[in-house]
């Protein structure tokens, strides 16, 4: 009977979409913005008309017309810029880290968070060094990075290869278009 | 009663030993889930399903920029789950036929009970009910206020309920020693 009623308390139950944090924060952070010992939180809170300026650059608008961007800062000099990016997809949400350089070039790209389902096309896409790609692009670049791994790896992880474009896309005009 | 459980084939009542043992460990791991994302409490859930553009209805007329500096672990905290409308769409697309699916097993289960006819549709009720709650909750709470969370807390609870009425009475009344037997 006991363990009917733990199974009775598990009850709350399955519905929600099991997402998967394929690096945390703290990580990404060390990585993308290496060097730096302090860091701001920059929200942008957009009026309807740079949402639609946005949307008119990037076919896409934050989904709470908010983009914080993490600055990491070294003697109150930036070093670099973060910022995280969610793609929806049939398959479930993916959360990509765009980090920008000092000159507002991508310096580094991660993906955070995935679901159960995509997670391994994803690592099978990292794997075949879908992240290469993204060092050093410009911020008003058009990311490719799914055509560089076409052909070493399966469709899905193919497909999510363009999410993760997709991602850096909208990071780089929200960071070209609003932190500058 | 459609069939009796008590009176049925052994292989009978191991295939519903097996499948409630079955889905008592998704119950588990389901539960566990739950408490990672969204938590028990009204306000976890609510947390979850209330979008922060709920509480700012319009863009403002001008871009306005917000500082404050923040640690790496910070950054991490504010991670809280978040279910929005095109999630909650695609959870309920997937679960609810899934949800339909249990309801009807453990309804088949509850058929060869030996209850009352009354208490036998009040199950098969809770049963169907338990899960539509559950969804309603987590939809009145992002489209009409944050206290309709215990909505779909009751709800969780009520599946909890059900399955563990139906699991009791099916173990109790399919493996308790029979009067005078031996061994």
């Amino acid at each position: 009977m006991k363990t009917l009623m733990l199974g009775a308390t598990a009850v709350a139950l399955l519905h929600i979409t099991p997402t998967v944090i394929l690096m945390d924060r703290p990580t990404v952070v060390s990585r993308l913005l290496d060097g730096a010992d302090r860091y701001t939180a920059r929200e942008v809170h957009l009026s309807a008309t740079d949402e639609r300026r946005l949307h008119d650059a990037a076919g896409w608008t934050p989904p709470d017309d908010v983009i914080t961007f993490y600055l990491g800062k070294r003697a109150d000099r930036v070093e670099g810029v973060l910022v995280f990016m969610r793609v929806d997809s049939p398959h479930g949400p993916m959360e990509v880290a765009v980090g920008f350089d000092k000159a507002g070039a991508v310096s580094g790209v991660e993906v955070t968070k995935a679901t159960v389902e995509t997670k391994p096309w994803i690592v099978e896409a990292l794997r075949a060094g879908l992240r290469d790609h993204y060092r050093g692009l410009a911020n008003d670049a058009s990311p490719a990075g799914a055509g560089t791994v076409k052909g070493n790896v399966g469709t899905m992880a193919e497909y999510m290869a363009e999410l993760v474009d997709r991602g850096v896309a909208h990071a780089g005009a929200a960071y070209r278009l609003f932190y500058r | 009663m459609l069939y009796d459980l008590r009176r049925s084939d052994a292989r009978v009542r191991w295939l519903v030993t097996l499948l409630l043992c079955t889905l008592g460990v998704a119950y588990v791991f389901g539960a566990w889930m739950v408490g990672m994302y969204a938590g028990f409490t009204p306000r976890s859930v609510a947390a979850t399903y209330v979008e922060p553009t709920m509480a700012m209805p319009m863009p403002a007329e001008t871009t306005t920029v917000v500082e404050h500096d923040v640690t790496p672990e910070e950054m991490g905290h504010a991670e809280q789950h978040q279910v929005d409308l095109a999630l909650l769409v695609q959870d309920t697309h997937v679960h609810v036929p899934m949800y339909g699916v249990i309801a009807t097993i453990l309804s088949i289960v509850a058929l060869g009970l030996a209850i009352p006819r009354w208490m036998g549709f009040a199950l098969i009720t809770l049963l169907f009910a338990a899960p539509l709650l559950d969804f309603m909750g987590m939809w009145l709470t992002k489209l009409a206020s944050p206290h309709f969370a215990v909505v779909t807390l009751a709800g969780g609870w009520a599946m909890g309920l059900g399955y563990t009425i139906v699991a009791a009475l099916a173990f109790w009344q399919m493996w308790r020693p029979e009067k005078g037997a031996h061994g």
